[in-house]
C-alpha cells in the first residue's frame, strides 16, 4: 500500500505539472489583461494536435516539433489577441464571453480537420525508469523536468529581469506602470502571447502521453482555472503548487475512494481550501 | 417586359421542381443509418458504415433488386450521431419524418438508444430498427417494441459470447480478472452481464469504474493490481483501450489483457509488451479471407470502393447493422414481397438465415446469432484464432 500511495504520489505531481503549466497561463493573463482566458484549454487542443501533425503526419521528429507546435499556437493566440482579446483587456465579461467563444471556435475547426476520434501519437521515448520499486515511464518525467523548467525559468524571468518587474508593477498599478515608461499595450499581448504560447507547450508534450481529441482542453482548463484559484490567483510558483497539490489529491484520492468521481476530489479540496483561505495558498507571494 | 414576368417564375418553377422531386419514378428504397462514426466512441459505427455504403453501392451497381414486378435501388442516409443522444435524436426525427425512411440500421451505442428510445417507441409499426446496442436486448419483444431486432450477438446464455469467451478465458487458468470500464450506460450494463458470468465460471472479479474522459489510469491500474488480477478486462472502445493498455504495459502492471468489445489496434500498437491479448472478434478477417471466398471478396472490394487499405484492426467490428445486414434486408423485402409493409418485412427478415461474411440468422426474440473468433494474441505479435459457432 505505501508503494501505491508513493506511487500515486509521484505520478500526481508529474500529472499535476500539466495543470500547472496551463494554470500559469491563466494567471499571467489575469494578471495582466485582467481577464480569464479559458480558451487557453482550446489552445493546448491546438499545441498537442500540431505535435501530432509534424511528428506522425509530417514526419518532423518530436524534438523539433515541440518548439514548432509552440510556436504556432503562439501565432493563433497573437491572432486572437489581435482580432478579439484586446478589445476585452480588463473587462472580465467580455473577455470571458469572447474566450468561451473561441472554444467553440477551435474546437469545430478540429472537428472539421481531424474529425473527433482520438489521435495516438507514435511512442517517443517508451520504456520506464524505476527508483526503489517505484515505476515511472520516461516520457512521463521528462514532461514533468521540460515544464518544471518553464515554470521556473518564467519564475526566474519575472522576478529577475526588467520586464518581469514591469509586469509586477502593471499588474500592481497600470497608469504608473505606463508613467514609467511601461508599453502597456505590447505587454499585454505578449503575456496573450506567452500564455499561449505555454498551453501549447502543455498540448505538444500531453500528446506524447494520451490520445487526443478536440475537447481534450476543456478538462484541463477547468483543472487549470481551480489550479490557479487554489494557489491564489497571481502566484507563478502558486500556479505549480496549485497543479500539483490538485494531481496528488486526485491520484491518492482515487486510492481510498471510488475513481468514477476522481474530478470531484480535487473540487472537494478546493473548497476546504477556500473555506480556510479564501484568497488561495500562495495569495499575496510571487 | 412581360416575357421576363412570365419567364422568370417559370424557369425558377422548374429548376425547384428539378430541385425537389429527383426520385419520382425512380424506385428508390431509403434507409437509414443512425451511429457515430466519428468521436471517441466511434469505433463500430465508423465501421458499421463504411461496410453499409459499400453494400448499397454494389447493389446499386449490379442494377438494383427486384420485388414484384419493380426494380428498386437503394439510398442510404447516414448522419453522424458523434455518440451524442441529442444530436441522434434530431437526426432519427428527420429521418423518419422527413425522409421518411423506413428501416434503420444502428445504433450500436446505448446512451444513443436509450436517447432515442422513447421517440422510436412512440411511432412503433412504422418502421423497423436493425441496431447493435446492448440496450436493445431487454427491449426485445416487449410491448410497443415491434420496430425492433438487435443485430449483434448478446454476451449470456448458451449461445452468448462473452460466456464462450469467459470458458476460454477460464482454459487459460485465470482465476482472477480485473474489470475496468466507463462510469457510463453501458459500463454499468456490462458489470451486470459480466459478474455473473465469472461468478459461474469461478474466477473472482474487481471491478473498477472510470470517469468518462479520464485519460490518465494510473491509479485505476495500480489500484486494481494489488489484487494481484491474471488478466485485465478494460473498457470498450479504442478510444481508452489505446491509453488503457500502453499505460498498463509500460508500468508493468498489466500484460495480459481479455476483451470482449474493442478491436487488435491497442494490443498491436504494443504486442512487444503484452503477454496475452485475448478478444472476441466477430471475424478475424486476416485469417478468414485466405479460406473464405466471400471474405476474400469483401476485403478486394473495400479496397477498390475507398480507394485505400484495408483497415483490419477495425474490420471485424463491422458484423453490426454492416455490410451484410444490408444484403440480409434486401432478401428480407424480396421475401416479403414489400418494401415498405414493415411487419412483413421484420417477419420475412427472422425466417432464414443469411449465408454472406458471416451466416447470420435472428432468434425467436429478433436477436442475431452468428459465429465469431476468439483471437490470442501474444508477446511479439504471433496470433491464434479459434472458431466458435453458436449452437
Amino acid at each position: 500500500m505505501g508503494q501505491l500511495i508513493l506511487g500515486q504520489l509521484l505520478n500526481g505531481a508529474i500529472v499535476g505539472t500539466l495543470y500547472g503549466i496551463i494554470a500559469l497561463g491563466v494567471t499571467l493573463t489575469f494578471g495582466i489583461t485582467g481577464i480569464v482566458n479559458f480558451a487557453l484549454g482550446a489552445f493546448m487542443m491546438l499545441g498537442a494536435y500540431m505535435a501530432w501533425f509534424l511528428t506522425d503526419e509530417a514526419g518532423l521528429a518530436y524534438p523539433l516539433a515541440v518548439p514548432c507546435a509552440v510556436a504556432i499556437t503562439a501565432l493563433a493566440g497573437l491572432l486572437a489577441d489581435q482580432t478579439l482579446f484586446r478589445f476585452t483587456r480588463n473587462n472580465l465579461v467580455n473577455g470571458l464571453l469572447v474566450s468561451i467563444g473561441l472554444i467553440a471556435v477551435m474546437e469545430g475547426g478540429a472537428l472539421l480537420l481531424w474529425t473527433s476520434t482520438p489521435k495516438n501519437m507514435e511512442y517517443v521515448l517508451p520504456g520506464v525508469f524505476t527508483f526503489f520499486g517505484l515505476v515511472v515511464p520516461k516520457m512521463k518525467l521528462v514532461v514533468f523536468l521540460v515544464l518544471l523548467g518553464v515554470i521556473l525559468a518564467t519564475y526566474a524571468a519575472l522576478t529577475r529581469t526588467w520586464i518581469g518587474r514591469a509586469a509586477y508593477a502593471y499588474s500592481q498599478n497600470p497608469e504608473a506602470a505606463e508613467l514609467m515608461g511601461v508599453r502597456t499595450k505590447v505587454m499585454q499581448s505578449g503575456v496573450v502571447v506567452y500564455s499561449t504560447g505555454l498551453a501549447g507547450l502543455g498540448g505538444a508534450l500531453y500528446a506524447s502521453l494520451y490520445s487526443i481529441d478536440p475537447t481534450m482542453g476543456s478538462v484541463y482548463i477547468l483543472k487549470a482555472v481551480e489550479s490557479a484559484i487554489l494557489a491564489g490567483i497571481g502566484s507563478v510558483m502558486g500556479s505549480l503548487f496549485g497543479g500539483v497539490l490538485l494531481g496528488i489529491t486526485e491520484g491518492v484520492g482515487s486510492i481510498y475512494l471510488p475513481i468514477a468521481f476522481r474530478d470531484a476530489y480535487g473540487l472537494i479540496f478546493l473548497v476546504a481550501i477556500l473555506l480556510f483561505k479564501p484568497a488561495g495558498l500562495f495569495a499575496g507571494r510571487r | 417586359m412581360n416575357s421576363v414576368r412570365t419567364w422568370v417564375p417559370m424557369v425558377c418553377a422548374l429548376a425547384l421542381g428539378a430541385v425537389t422531386f429527383p426520385a419520382v419514378g425512380q424506385d428508390v428504397v431509403k434507409i437509414g443509418q443512425i451511429e457515430a462514426q466519428t468521436g471517441p466512441l466511434a469505433t463500430y459505427g465508423w465501421m458499421g458504415n463504411q461496410g453499409a455504403k459499400l453494400a448499397v453501392d454494389e447493389i446499386n451497381k449490379a442494377g438494383g433488386f427486384k420485388v414484384g414486378e419493380k426494380t428498386y435501388k437503394l439510398e442510404l442516409i447516414a448522419p453522424d450521431t458523434r455518440a451524442n443522444p441529442q444530436e441522434a435524436l434530431i437526426q432519427m426525427k428527420q429521418l423518419l419524418e422527413q425522409d421518411k425512411v423506413k428501416f434503420v440500421f444502428g445504433p450500436f451505442l446505448t446512451n444513443v438508444f436509450n436517447g432515442i428510445e422513447p421517440y422510436m417507441t412512440q411511432n412503433n409499426g412504422k418502421f423497423l430498427l436493425m441496431g447493435g446496442a446492448t440496450a436493445i436486448h431487454a427491449q426485445l419483444g416487449t410491448p410497443n417494441r415491434d420496430y425492433l431486432v438487435r443485430t449483434w450477438n448478446w454476451d449470456a446464455g448458451e449461445t452468448g459470447f462473452g460466456q464462450l469467451m469467459v470458458d476460454y478465458l477460464k482454459k487459460q487458468g485465470a482465476k482472477k480478472t480485473a474489470m475496468l470500464f466507463q462510469n457510463d450506460a453501458f459500463g454499468k450494463v456490462a458489470v451486470d452481464i459480466y459478474s455473473p458470468i465469472f461468478k459461474a465460471a469461478g474466477i473472482e472479479l474487481q471491478i473498477e469504474l472510470f470517469e468518462p474522459g479520464t485519460k490518465d489510469f494510473s491509479a485505476p491500474l495500480a489500484k486494481l493490481a494489488t489484487g494481484k488480477p491474471d488478466y485485465l478486462f478494460p473498457g470498450y472502445t479504442d478510444a481508452v483501450l489505446y491509453d488503457i493498455v500502453r499505460q498498463a504495459t509500460e508500468t508493468g502492471l498489466f500484460k495480459k489483457f481479455f476483451l470482449v468489445r474493442g478491436s487488435m489496434g491497442p494490443g498491436l500498437k504494443n504486442k512487444d509488451q503484452i503477454e496475452d491479448y485475448i478478444a472476441y472478434l466477430p471475424k478475424y478477417f486476416e485469417e478468414a479471407e485466405k479460406s473464405e471466398p466471400k471474405t476474400k471478396a469483401f476485403v478486394a472490394a473495400y479496397k477498390n470502393f475507398y480507394k485505400r487499405d484495408f483497415p483490419y484492426d477495425q474490420a471485424p467490428l463491422c458484423s453490426s447493422s454492416c455490410y451484410d445486414h444490408v444484403f440480409m434486408l434486401v432478401e428480407a423485402m424480396k421475401r416479403a414481397g414489400s418494401v415498405d409493409d414493415v411487419a412483413k418485412v421484420k417477419q420475412a427478415l427472422m425466417s432464414f438465415t443469411y449465408n454472406g461474411i458471416w451466416n447470420i440468422r435472428y432468434d425467436k426474440t429478433g436477436e442475431a446469432v452468428f459465429g465469431f473468433d476468439v483471437v490470442h494474441l501474444k508477446k511479439g505479435g504471433a496470433i491464434t484464432s479459434t472458431h466458435i459457432e453458436p449452437k
